[in-house]
């Protein structure tokens, strides 16, 4: 291995060999995929077992006109919106904890102990809220210990159980981004501040939280996506009352098959989380 | 002293904020013991479930399945993944920003529009569903985990460490040897570990690309949740989630998240 | 203002005493530095002053005012750091105004006290600018604004010249004393740099494991160290060891030097500064000074100096000499060295 160089002849073919296998898996796997469902949202029907579908824009006009789906889009918005929300007031205090106040080996260990959950497997981390979360499961029983009476939690199968169950799936990541940009926060900063007056709350408001800022956007947007994007929480934690725009656009996948449909749907959501994104930058921007 | 301590409060906080996130997953374990099916307390330890395990073959054909495919997508993923960082490390090259910048889709996209992606192209073209799709998937959204911690480790290495061990009269091989291999090693290893996290846990892209029979065991596990649920999925679960956070500690062992060490 | 006792002090971190039963006084706008290597101490004994850290044992006083458990945010210092510790999210007026900002300041005063200090460090129409882009000197001198524009007790200053280049450091040095002078802030200020504390401090106090060794004005403490340690850590000394005879002191080839007071019984020791020993001339007549003789091994040319390196004993001895341009003593010659008894110091060992 030699240091970085520029322009050596016959290095085209050396990096040729040394990229292409990659990339070109990358393009069979998911770049041609992604075209190929942009190119099927605009068709009538999906252009298989010998059928040919028509260019249409009916797909992203059902959207608009069948106010049902613009309803599901609003609802999955809010869901992101209300776990990020949850994952920043808890995952924040818990990061700066680890960041600031635990030193040493127990910060080490508490830290990996935090993000232990982050690549352990999602699916199994929802399906075991549903013991918590059923009649008569254990956080009901648990309850009724404390305190003894008829108090019935019952929240499984609702918009609360789903919420819960995201919250604690991608936790972790606000509290890694948060942590991470927490931790090159030099303590002097901090003692500058206290040498001045500051209270634990202006350092908190004036120096943490700015300093943080592109910790706490990353951990933002690296949950507010995927949870837009959920299918599989909303139906084993949600049931009934787990329709989301992730899950239609599954249904029509797996079960309504029509393909075109659940494409340009798919394509709506990742614009309106552009739209999303693009809108709050917006409101930053003018912030300061 | 801390610059910012929160005292006793802080580590309430932190003792709070753990129990929320492994009092579930810890609750499922215990209840894979318990002999009763209607999770009655107090827990009778029991094997139970975990013998029926030993007899119910679709998820045992499903864990091989599972434990095959992360696998080759772990030497796959690899192998290819660490070619391409180390052209982004050796040379500088029209494209390559570009190239770089296309590794962020595969991760920030939702896997949902990921995965129903591949299935409408995979059917469309003629690949199909089954095993050979999944791993296709797998590998190419691992590629980028790999790609990146590699290259991570790359730029952390310093070349004059090799022009030191030969200005020393070290011969090539002993140079890559004694020097390169050895602080490239534990980023190659993480990068592997990763990639295999990937595919191990991966639901969403199985999900879309299996052909009922045979699956991975997530797909196993999420099929039968939605069937109606038994102890014995606790039982499968439970071994996953602790073969799953093994394989994070070893990852961990090799790769310092958030540049913890200085 | 402001007089700070430090009263016996001990400071414990696990197992290892930072700080071992240490008493000061700082007094009332004074100028102290605190020198010693690093691992001395002197950082520490810093930070308790400024209340980011609180003594195991023993007390500190601000004007008598006993500061227990009072934490850094209520104590009223102005400290600048080593790093500087500028706010990078805030622009150079914001991090000079954030002291007064905290004490609800009404913003027409805060505006005036600002300008005031920008001025005072000569940085006036840089308060719309980021600290990324100011220079290492210029963060500097917002750093010592932002430190003492709200009118702190006392000002603590922690190697607060070290991160900058020769040149702009001696620049810098003057000015600190200027401002130092013109506010009146009793100040303490840690450096390992022995000559920065020589030229700043009106007091210097010599820390060594965690004890004050000598504390004293500048010149006391260079011309009469009490220790080996201070007499060679503050700049450089030879040091002799023998044995106490009749108020003198014999060394171990017989030679009697004649220390600057009478030799007590337990003195072993005497240190001699390399620029207060003369090379006599061949047939010079060396007075009541003290004589040894030895053989130049090295002449090093320093420019304004030349440093010789003398074999005595199987020790090499250091002597300094102005350059006046005469022809000095060659490597190998043997040569008498002489020194005035009042520059033969007494120390301990």
């Amino acid at each position: 291995m030699t240091s970085p160089a520029k322009g050596a002849p016959g290095q085209a073919g050396a990096i040729l060999a040394l990229t292409g296998p990659a990339y070109l898996w990358l393009t069979v796997a998911i770049l041609l995929p992604l075209s190929a469902m942009f190119y099927f949202s605009f068709l009538s029907e999906a252009p298989l077992a010998g059928k040919t579908g028509e260019w249409t824009l009916a797909n992203y006009r059902a959207f608009f006109e069948q106010g049902f789906y613009g309803t599901l889009m609003l609802r999955s918005l809010r869901l992101g919106a209300e776990v990020v929300f949850w994952c920043f007031v808890l995952g924040f205090p818990c990061a700066l904890v680890l960041a600031k106040s635990v030193k040493g080996r127990w910060r080490e260990a508490l830290f990996l102990l935090v993000i232990l959950p982050f690549w352990s497997n999602a699916l199994v981390r929802i399906f075991s809220w549903t013991m918590m979360l059923r009649g008569n499961g254990i956080l009901e029983r648990a309850i009724d210990w404390v305190v003894p009476g008829r108090f019935r939690l019952d929240i499984m199968f609702t918009y609360e159980a789903v919420v819960i169950g995201l919250v604690h799936s991608y936790l972790p990541y606000m509290i890694l981004t948060c942590y991470i940009s927490l931790q090159a926060v030099q303590d002097d900063l901090i003692e500058a501040a206290r040498s001045m007056g500051a209270s634990r709350l202006t350092i908190l408001r004036r120096i943490l939280l700015p300093l943080s800022l592109p910790g706490i956007l990353a951990g933002v947007v690296l949950i507010f996506v995927p949870v837009i994007g959920s299918f599989m929480e909303p139906r084993i934690l949600g049931g009934r009352n787990g329709t989301f725009i992730g899950t239609v656009i599954e249904d029509q996948f797996t079960a309504v098959f029509n393909w075109p449909l659940g494409a340009a749907l798919s394509f709506i959501m990742l614009g309106c989380v552009g739209v999303v994104f693009a809108l709050s930058r917006l409101a930053l921007g003018r912030r300061g | 002293m801390r610059a910012f301590s929160l005292g006793g409060l802080g580590r309430v906080y932190l003792v709070l904020v753990l129990l929320f996130l492994y009092c579930p997953i810890i609750v499922m374990a215990v209840m894979s013991f318990n002999e009763s099916q209607f999770y009655t307390l107090p827990v009778k330890w029991s094997f139970k479930w975990y013998g029926a395990l030993a007899g119910n073959e679709r998820i045992l054909s499903a864990a091989a399945n599972s434990v095959g495919i992360a696998v080759l997508t772990t030497l796959i993923a690899s192998v290819l993944g660490t070619a391409a960082s180390l052209a982004f490390f050796r040379y500088r090259f029209r494209g390559r920003e570009v190239m770089q910048l296309l590794l962020f889709p595969p991760i920030a996209i939702p896997w949902l529009i990921t995965g129903t992606a591949m299935l409408l192209f995979f059917f469309w073209i003629g690949i199909g569903r089954g095993l050979h799709a999944m791993l296709l998937g797998h590998v190419a959204l691992a590629l980028p985990y790999v790609i990146i911690v590699t290259s991570a480790r790359l730029k952390a290495y310093d070349p004059d460490l090799e022009l030191a061990a030969r200005s020393m009269g070290a011969p090539p091989w002993m140079v890559f040897r004694r020097v390169t291999l050895p602080f490239l090693a534990p980023g190659f290893l993480a990068a592997a570990l990763f990639a295999f996290a990937v595919s191990f846990d991966q639901f969403v892209i199985s999900y879309f690309l299996s052909v009922p029979g045979t699956s991975t065991l997530p797909v196993e596990i999420y099929t039968a949740i939605r069937k109606g649920f038994t102890p014995e999925i606790n039982a499968i679960s439970t071994i996953v989630i602790g073969f799953s956070m093994a394989l994070l500690l070893g990852v961990a062992r090799f790769y310092k998240f958030g540049g913890e060490r200085k | 203002m402001t007089v700070i006792s430090v009263e016996g002090v001990t400071k414990t971190f696990g197992s290892h005493d930072a700080l071992t039963d240490l008493s000061v006084q700082f007094d009332d706008g004074g100028f102290y530095a605190l020198l010693g290597p690093s691992g001395s101490g002197k950082t520490t004994l810093l930070r308790l002053i400024a209340g980011f850290e609180f003594p195991t044992s023993g007390r500190i006083l601000f004007n008598g005012e006993h500061m227990e458990g009072l934490p850094a945010e209520k104590r009223d210092v102005g400290m600048m750091f080593q790093s500087y510790a500028l706010f990078p999210n805030m622009s150079v007026f914001d991090n000079v105004a954030f002291g007064l900002t905290v004490r609800k300041l009404p913003a027409a005063e805060i505006r005036t006290r600002v300008a005031e200090a920008l001025e005072l460090v000569r940085l006036t129409g840089y308060d719309k600018r980021r600290p990324h882009e100011l220079s290492g000197g210029q963060r500097q001198r917002v750093a010592l604004a932002r430190a003492i524009v709200f009118r702190p007790r006392v000002l603590l200053l922690d190697e607060p010249l070290s991160a900058l280049d020769k040149a702009l450091r001696l620049g810098m040095q003057v000015e600190l004393r200027r401002i130092q002078r013109d506010v009146g802030i009793t100040t303490i200020f840690v450096t390992h740099d022995q000559e920065e504390a020589l030229t700043l401090a009106d007091r210097v106090g010599v820390l060594r494991d965690g004890r004050l060794v000598q504390e004293g004005p500048p010149k006391q403490l260079y011309e009469r160290p009490a220790s080996a340690f201070t007499a060679t850590f503050l700049g450089e000394a030879n040091l002799f060891t023998g044995t106490a005879a009749e108020g003198r002191l014999a060394l171990p080839d017989g030679t009697l030097l004649t220390p600057d007071r009478p030799a007590a019984p337990a003195d072993t020791t005497c240190a001699v500064r390399p620029e207060r020993v003369d090379i006599l001339a061949p047939a010079e007549d060396p007075g009541a000074r003290n004589v040894i003789t030895g053989t130049v091994s090295e002449v090093i040319f320093a420019g304004t100096s030349l440093h010789y390196l003398v074999d005595w004993q199987g020790r090499s001895l250091k002597v300094t000499a102005t350059n006046r341009g005469a022809e000095g003593a060659a490597a190998g010659e043997t040569v008498r060295l002489a020194f005035a008894p009042r520059d033969t110091v007494l120390v301990t060992p």
